[in-house]
């Protein structure tokens, strides 16, 4: 039997420091930059809710089994707070993906929403719903959610490659309140032109700490940033010893 | 939901998604066996969300259909393609020539025209995005996207020295600008990747419910 310590290392070191912040979450409350796209969207939703309009979010193209998954659960942290702050409103939030599966979950929570808020006679099935199974058969799905359902936020948060510009586009042309991100550096790019919010980075993974989620996901950007700048501290290190000449 | 069942739903996950991380760091036989099951487990059950996300994608439909909400004659049409396509696949075999044919001469060329229309989109997001968000990042990227097609599209009357400028700026931009940028953007993602899925191993994150 052989071990990956180094592996090992990395992933206690995350452990440990999510542990760490999140018990002195409560103490040590974290600052975190300001986002716009995150802040921008409780307002949108609450004008949405208001003017019975309908948020979408979009948990992407990618599937479950897969790396690709990551940012379509960040997604559904998003979803989450979205169907709590939208559920006892006239036209509740609806989410859709590429994927069976994620269709699931996206069901799930938004079923688990509307249990909390013991408003469980209005959930509705379909509010989690797959357009197509494969990303540009998804895209072409978009625009007729848009139009028939009254569409004024739309959230893409979840993996997606290049259709991800399309499906942003077709929320800019509604005049809709676009948030735009994915995992996908090509796409991110893409984003950054056609969302009125882009997410950039890891900014994708961010949605529940700027949307108040819980103190786990305040202590995930926070143990992130540390392992990011002991990255950067071996890269930077790393570099120092091959210019001198030394081999690692 | 009663209180149990989402501790057995989290304990279930937790193990599960324990066994399979694990494997990746620990070289022991049984442990990789375990892991190869789960993940074909995995796979056979997505096989069948897919079908679940079809009757679902069937049920919203023949709901508009029958509620004959705004854009129904679409929503009738679609079921009539996914049903018809799935009679085929089903009489004559997924390999069957008419089945593919459905594929190459209606979905390959509906999913082309799509990405074609793309770069239109591009174009003109590229110009509103001037007219709503005057700052220096959206100039830095537009400024980048012109030398970048400047440098890649073919000049008029062959090569000039221009255009081995251009050609030469592109290919600084995109090998030491953008893939640098690329790599941070990766790293990033990689760390939030990381944190969100020990979040739902920690059992912090539920997406499967309460």
């Amino acid at each position: 039997m052989s071990l990956d310590w180094v592996g090992l290392g990395i992933l206690a070191a995350f452990v440990v420091l999510l542990l760490v912040f999140a018990t002195l979450g409560r103490t040590l409350p974290a600052t975190f930059r300001p986002l716009p796209a995150f802040e921008k969207l409780e307002a949108a939703i609450e004008r949405a809710v208001e003017a019975g309009e309908r948020v979408h979010v979009s948990l992407g193209t990618g599937s479950v089994i897969g790396p690709e998954s990551a940012p379509a659960m960040a997604g559904l942290t998003v979803l989450s707070k979205v169907a709590a702050a939208t559920v006892m409103s006239d036209r509740p939030v609806i989410a859709t993906t590429a994927d069976g599966a994620m269709a699931i979950l996206a069901q799930d929570t938004l079923r688990t929403a509307h249990v909390r808020a013991r408003a469980v006679d209005r959930y509705e099935p379909t509010s989690g719903r797959m357009l197509g199974a494969t990303p540009y058969s998804y895209a072409a799905g978009v625009p007729v959610v848009l139009a028939t359902e009254g569409v004024s936020v739309h959230v893409l948060n979840g993996s997606f490659g290049a259709e991800g510009a399309l499906v942003a586009d077709f929320g800019e042309r509604r005049n809709a309140f676009v948030v735009g991100g994915s995992d996908d550096a090509h796409a991110q790019a893409l984003l950054y032109a056609t969302a009125d919010h882009p997410l950039v980075g890891e900014e994708v993974f961010a949605g529940g700490a700027y949307l108040k989620a819980g103190i786990f996901h305040n202590a995930s950007l926070r143990a992130q940033d540390v392992v990011r700048v002991l990255v950067v501290l071996a890269i930077l290190i790393g570099t120092a010893l091959r210019t001198l000449g030394i081999g690692l | 939901m009663k209180i149990g069942a989402w501790i057995l739903w989290t304990a279930v996950a937790m193990a599960f998604g324990g066994v399979v991380l694990a494997g990746y760091f620990v070289d022991l036989p049984m442990l990789l066996e375990l892991r190869l099951l789960f993940l074909r487990w995995a796979i056979l059950l997505s096989a069948v969300a897919l079908l679940l996300g079809i009757l679902n994608l069937l049920a919203a439909h023949l709901h508009k259909v029958n509620t004959q909400e705004k854009g129904w004659p679409y929503s009738a049409l679609l079921i009539i393609i996914l049903l018809g396509t799935l009679v085929l696949g089903l009489v004559f075999g997924p390999d069957n020539r008419v089945v593919l044919s459905l594929f190459e001469y209606i979905q390959l060329p509906v999913e082309a025209t799509l990405m074609a229309l793309l770069a239109v989109s591009l174009a003109a997001a590229g110009v509103r995005m001037i007219a709503r968000r005057r700052d220096v990042y959206s100039l830095i990227f537009i400024g980048t996207a012109l030398l970048v097609l400047m440098g890649t599209a073919p000049w008029p009357f062959g090569g000039s020295g221009l255009s081995v400028t251009f050609g030469w700026m592109r290919n600084w931009l995109a090998q030491v600008w953008a893939a640098g940028a690329a790599r941070g953007i990766v790293l990033g993602v990689a760390l939030g990747a990381i944190t969100t899925g020990l979040r739902v191993l920690l059992g912090a994150d539920r997406p499967y419910g309460d």
